[in-house]
């Protein structure tokens, strides 16, 4: 395979040389791009690797996430989008025109907009809409400049949500803020002003208040570029902040390790101690290892995953990269001896417990102590035997963490490709710095961890991951060590075996029968022999690797395939424990949103105590324990603790054993699927949620409004006779803040809280269903019923108009307004007002982009009323009717009448602005089955088809029912999709023998027969399906057991006419 | 292998005079490939026999054994001036048993529209030609089960009779004797399309089951 790649990528590069060379004038625009097609597209895959080979971009036969920066394709199965993660590796995956308007356009266009649509369905919702445009808006004018870049950031990472923008912006984000704190005041104040103006959200109407902000922010230079330095000293919260809103708001929560930790006298078991399980993993190591990724990727999001783009440049010339490993020196002990200088060089061991006759396993130990045998997992009792005056001192998480980040600090700003292993142990690919010699870097980086963090770190430089691995390991303590390519083989000969990564216990073991105990041993087997005892995979890596061959690229982060907690150590039940799994499940629960995914299937593991083994060895170890688990998979992914806790119970119940004989519980969530995808999902219903996210900015809008009033006090003599203006701007705002009615959004066009209560059209809140009430109700703290009841009181004099609170001239406007168009009737409004939900609905549903831009539309209309219910809504609505998909217009034409008065005229004049199928044909004369012969082969004819029309003034209910049908079936042209959808209605309205019952089945008989005649010399598939469906639909109907019986003799003699032969319709089984 | 059909490999190159040559080049080309996953489709010969390729993007088998492949080629090459003239009707893969009863026939029929005159979008043809040879992969439900040592060939139903010796090809092409059905078979449509100006239905025609009981 490993030949055949290359093989197909050398054929790709002569072929690339040869079209380049040939037509010089293309521009490179794919540089570095590399695609991958999968399944069927349009342009073929053939066709696209063309493009991809004229301007300069690549094409991988084979996926590897290592090679391939894009995935290709037009439609994906339902079991991909299901487990994108699993099929793209975070891969972008792109619709073909992305290609082709690149090329188009001659440059290389962003990707986001050609997302697949599959995928595209569930990024904008209006609820992300609405928190975007406000928070700049609201906060950028008070809160200073810096940051408001990270806000700006916030925004356009939640935004398009892509690697790459955020990845700029990220960096971005970084480089200005070191710059701010760099240099001086005045750049500062280039800064600032910069920022103010080059955001889209300034273009608001609060401007002379911004200007002064901006100016007071520079009188408070001092105190900002304090700000400046403490957002400085500690990146990591800005850093982290960020970060964690484009996890959804989720973020780094719940991260047990960040917390400080005591050596605390906690109770050894899950029989004292009810919060075992987080005090568990407070003191596990392994779990600050694990968990400690995720942080990693928090802080650096960009730099984690960002250059996968910009290396697949590079992987043609591979083969000379250049790699650096390091690796900080028994990074567990070397961290806490820092702070006891007086125990250098002299053995120490670090371990939760320090009873010198305990079990408690030796996490990690300094070289004086491994000069004395001791080795990690040991027992401490055991090491302070072969050395009694070992020091063991405990853990010390917070200062691991501050450690390994300054670790990566230093390592990111020598390098920007890093791939980080552990906490301590990273992988430099320095490929870029061509200039530099890597051993120099090596050692000035190496110079640099040990001044920053007290700590040594080793450094292995090879031409490949592997040997640089290896070349750290001879470089060890504090040394470095380069392998020339040309003495790979020389350094491996004797290398044994175990050392390799990858190489355990058991596949030494087997290794060994075999007598392979080298390198240079394992080097004499062919591969096929390899590979046939280790099987395909084993057996390529240890071939690859006994010669020093590695073609894995630096920075390719495995994305985890499951998430889980386990507890092994100290779980001893007396009976039913349903606590301890809870916690369980919370641990599990917080692990999974701080990673941002969610799953579906849930695995159960339990330890078990063997029937004969006795007390295990190790204190409240686990011992001799059986395996057993049980797993389950649910049809949505989640995340949900509840979800969680309930499966867990489930499964647990499975077990069926006694709980005294459990030794180890663990919950592992796989099938994982980003947490984005399907947390939109139940909540896209949910009004209260379309509104909070308004609310939660107007409460922040108020907060600042009150911190810029406090700011003009303040600054009110330097700023001088200006900030006169600016009191009574902020005042009045702070009035309108006791009406909980802040006016600033009146005018300000981006602003989306929750409407005030007084534009509220009560017209239209009275008529709504009684939920949708109680939870606006609730939204404005009860205020509503009051109000309505009052109206209520008043409306006997009133005429109803929609306004009460008249103070606001944008309101008198508004209100005057509606009273010109007086003929609306209040009831009138509050139907429109549902078919605008319903139309926003649809909307966030239907991905078609001819959509997007209505619902759009509509929002910022939403937005300019400044109303969720907009009291002006008949402005709006006529246009976006028209311009609405025609199968959304059916159906809200569809729905239109079940709301509608009687009379069907309360819709007045704007019936005819709508699609014709609404409006109520009176003039047709015609009467429903009427066999104009004239008529017979023209049923078929036009958009919507004439039988269309003819069926929806029959009197007859069952012809209407086809006409619904045909809506339903979007317009469909032909009658198989209407008879798939009649399939599909549960109900069928055709059962009851009616009056016009003969009638009817003519009228329909008739259509078929029109139809056979239409399609029988094009189209006998056509004919052969509806017949196919009619059959069915006649085991189920009477009507269409008539229709069949009365069509099929016309239907086999039409067969026969044209084809020579009889329709073969399957029976039914 | 069939025996009554003509084994010399096929010489002349594809003309495409204008629409209709365009038109009638692509369907022969299509009928070749379609041909081809028909006989793959009934396993005939054993799969070892076809290797995959790609034919409009999508997944296709091609005769392996040169002599299958020329015959299907040169069959279906021969027919190329008769469709380009409108002649050609029908083309059937008709499968028989060891008595040379016909037990399944899988036929095309072709419309070709001669009076169309704008300009053929390709595209729409392939996309809509694709159809075929998906659905075709997956109607193995639809056919018959076949005896062992089953016959097979290609024949062509014209609108009239061409006339002698219009051209090197047709002349290959030499009129039938196989046994007809007494009863009209019944159809099972396959695959229908209509892109103009070529209209292409695909279905299936079995004896009917009185057919099976007198024959």
């Amino acid at each position: 395979m490993v030949v055949k790649n290359k093989k197909l990528q050398n054929q790709f590069d002569a072929e690339a040389s040869n079209s380049t060379r040939s037509d010089s004038s293309v521009k490179l625009i794919f540089h570095g791009v590399s695609i991958f097609v999968d399944g069927f597209t349009v342009p073929s895959s053939q066709e696209l690797r063309q493009y991809m080979l004229n301007h300069g971009g690549r094409f991988e036969n084979y996926f590897s996430r290592h090679r391939v920066t894009h995935i290709i394709c037009s439609n994906l199965p339902d079991s991909k989008i299901k487990n994108l993660r699993s099929f793209s590796s975070g891969l972008p995956v792109v619709k073909p025109t992305w290609i082709l308007d690149s090329v188009a356009a001659n440059k290389l266009l962003s990707w986001v907009p050609y997302q697949l649509d599959q995928l595209a369905n569930n990024q904008p919702t209006l609820s992300a809409f609405f928190t975007t445009k406000c928070k700049p808006a609201d906060e950028g004018a008070f809160t200073n400049a810096i940051c408001e870049v990270k806000h700006e950031n916030e925004v356009l990472c939640l935004k398009d949500a892509s690697k790459d923008a955020s990845f700029s912006e990220a960096g971005n984000s970084f480089e200005r803020r070191k710059q701010a704190t760099e240099e001086n005041d005045e750049l500062m104040y280039e800064n600032t002003d910069k920022t103010v103006t080059d955001g889209p959200s300034k273009s608001y109407s609060e401007e002379p208040e911004e200007v002064k902000v901006v100016e007071q922010s520079n009188l408070q230079e001092e105190d900002e570029s304090m700000e400046n330095y403490r957002l400085q000293s500690c990146p990591e919260q800005s850093t982290s902040s960020v970060s964690s809103h484009c996890f959804d708001n989720h973020g780094i929560r719940g991260s047990p390790t960040s917390t400080v930790i005591g050596p605390s006298k906690h109770r050894h078991s899950t029989l004292g101690d009810p919060n075992f399980v987080e005090n568990y993993f407070k003191n596990s190591r392994l779990h600050f290892i694990g968990t400690w990724r995720n942080r990693y990727r928090n802080r650096f999001p960009s730099l984690s995953n960002g250059f996968t783009k910009s290396h697949s440049n590079v992987s043609a010339g591979t083969q000379k990269t250049p790699i650096i490993h390091i690796d900080m020196d028994c990074f567990f002990v070397s961290v806490v001896i820092r702070s006891h200088p007086e125990l250098n060089g002299k053995p120490v061991a670090v371990c939760h417990s320090d009873n010198p006759k305990g079990t408690a396993e030796i996490s990690s130990a300094n070289y004086p102590a491994r000069d004395y045998g001791i080795k990690a997992g040991m027992f401490v009792r055991d090491a302070k035997s072969l050395c009694p005056q070992l020091v063991i001192l405990p853990y010390n998480f917070e200062a691991y963490e501050e450690v390994a980040d300054q670790f990566y600090n230093i390592l990111h700003k020598h390098c920007n490709r890093v791939q980080a292993v552990s906490c301590d142990e990273a992988f430099l690919d320095v490929t870029d710095l061509e200039g530099k010699d890597p051993q120099l870097l090596a050692s000035a980086i190496r110079k640099e961890i040990s001044e920053a963090t007290g700590c040594t770190a080793s450094a292995g430089i090879a031409e490949n991951m592997l040997m640089a691995r290896l070349a750290t390991r001879t470089a060890k303590p504090n040394g470095q060590c380069y392998i020339h390519p040309e003495r790979v083989d020389e350094y491996l000969d004797q290398l044994p075996i175990k050392v390799l990564p990858g190489i355990g216990h058991v596949l030494a073991e087997k290794l060994k029968i075999k007598n392979v105990r080298t390198c240079g041993e394992l080097c004499l087997i062919s591969k096929d022999s390899l590979q046939k005892d280790f099987g395909i995979k084993t057996g390529e890596m240890l071939w690859n690797y006994s010669r020093g061959m590695d073609n894995r690229l630096v920075g390719m982060i495995q994305e985890s395939k499951s998430v889980g907690a386990e507890v092994n150590w100290g779980v001893r039940f007396r009976d039913l424990q349903h606590h301890f799994l809870l916690d369980l499940c919370k641990e599990v629960s917080l692990r999974l949103q701080g990673c941002g995914v969610q799953g579906r299937t849930f695995t159960l593991k339990i330890k078990k105590r063997r029937k004969d083994a006795g007390e295990a060895a190790k204190f409240m170890g686990c011992g001799d324990c059986e395996n057993l688990s049980h797993s389950t998979t649910v049809p949505l992914a989640t995340d949900d603790i509840e979800v969680l806790q309930r499966i867990s119970k489930q499964l647990f119940g499975s077990f069926h054993i006694d709980v005294k004989d459990i030794r180890g519980v663990g919950l592992q969530v796989s099938r994982l699927e980003s947490a984005g995808n399907s947390r939109q999902a139940p909540e896209r219903n949910s009004l209260k949620s379309w509104l909070m996210s308004a609310s939660t900015s107007s409460k922040q809008r108020f907060d600042i409004n009150r911190i810029a009033k406090e700011c003009v006090d303040s600054e009110g003599k330097s700023v001088g006779g200006n900030s006169g203006v600016l009191r009574i701007a902020s005042g009045e705002n702070s009035v309108h803040e006791t009406n909980n009615a802040p006016n600033g959004e009146g005018r300000s066009n981006q602003s989306s809280s929750v409407p005030p209560l007084c534009h509220l059209d009560m017209g239209v809140v009275e008529n709504l269903p009684s939920e949708l009430l109680s939870e606006l109700n609730e939204i404005y703290d009860g205020k509503l019923v009051g109000l309505i009841t009052k109206r209520k009181v008043q409306g006997d004099k009133s005429t109803g108009s929609a306004c009460f609170f008249p103070p606001e001239r944008a309101q008198v406007e508004e209100a005057e307004r509606s009273r010109n168009s007086a003929s609306v009737s209040l009831r009138r409004t509050a139907l429109e007002m549902k078919d605008t939900q319903y139309i926003l609905e649809e909307l966030q549903m239907v991905p078609d982009s001819e959509a997007r831009p209505d619902s759009v539309a509509i929002s910022t209309a939403g937005l300019e009323n400044n109303d969720l219910v907009p009291s002006s809504l008949s402005q709006v609505d006529t246009s976006v009717l028209q311009q609405l998909p025609e199968e959304l217009r059916a159906d809200i034409c569809e729905a239109l009448p079940a709301h509608r008065m009687p009379e069907g005229t309360a819709l007045g004049p704007r019936t005819d602005n709508m699609h014709p199928p609404l409006g109520i044909k009176t003039t047709t004369d015609n009467q429903p089955g009427s066999t104009d012969s004239g008529l017979r082969n023209n049923l078929w004819i036009g958009d919507p088809p004439l039988w269309v029309d003819k069926f929806k003034v029959s009197k007859l209910s069952t012809l209407n029912f086809f006409v619904d049908m045909y809506y339903k079936a979007n317009s469909a042209k032909s009658l198989s999709s209407i008879l798939q959808c009649i399939i599909a209605e549960s109900l069928h309205p055709l059962n009851a023998r009616c009056d016009a019952w003969n009638e009817a089945i003519h009228s329909f008989s008739e259509l078929l027969m029109n139809y056979i005649k239409l399609k029988m010399v094009v189209d006998i598939e056509e004919i052969y399906v509806c017949f196919r469906l009619l059959r069915r639909l006649s085991t189920k109907s009477q009507f269409f057991l008539e229709v069949y019986n009365l069509v099929f003799p016309h239907l086999q003699a039409s067969v026969d006419e044209n084809y020579g032969g009889t329709l073969h319709i399957p029976p039914i089984k | 292998m069939p025996n009554s059909k003509p084994t010399t490999p096929f010489s002349g190159k594809m003309e495409r005079k204008g629409n209709q040559g365009e038109i009638a080049g692509i369907l022969v080309e299509f009928l070749e490939v379609a041909i081809t996953s028909v006989v793959y489709l009934k396993g005939i010969y054993p799969s070892g026999a076809f290797e995959r390729r790609r034919y409009m993007n999508v997944v296709v088998q091609r005769a392996r054994h040169p002599q299958l492949r020329e015959y299907i080629h040169s069959a279906v090459s021969g027919l190329l001036p008769s469709i380009q003239k409108g002649l050609v009707e029908r083309v059937a893969v008709t499968f028989f048993n060891t008595d040379n009863i016909p037990m399944e026939r899988f036929i095309f029929k072709l419309t070709v529209n001669q009076s169309f005159g704008s300009k053929v979008e390709e595209s729409d043809l392939e996309f809509s030609l694709r159809s075929f040879l998906i659905k075709l992969s997956v109607s193995q439900p639809l056919t018959i089960v076949l005896p062992r040592d089953c016959r097979w060939e290609i024949m062509a139903y014209f609108r009239s009779l061409p006339q002698v010796s219009t051209s090197k090809d047709a002349e290959m092409w030499i009129p039938t004797d196989t046994k007809q059905w007494q009863q009209p078979p019944l159809i099972t449509p396959i695959k229908s399309m209509n892109s103009e100006p070529l209209g292409l239905q695909l279905y299936l025609e079995h004896p009917s089951s009185s057919e099976l009981v007198s024959g």
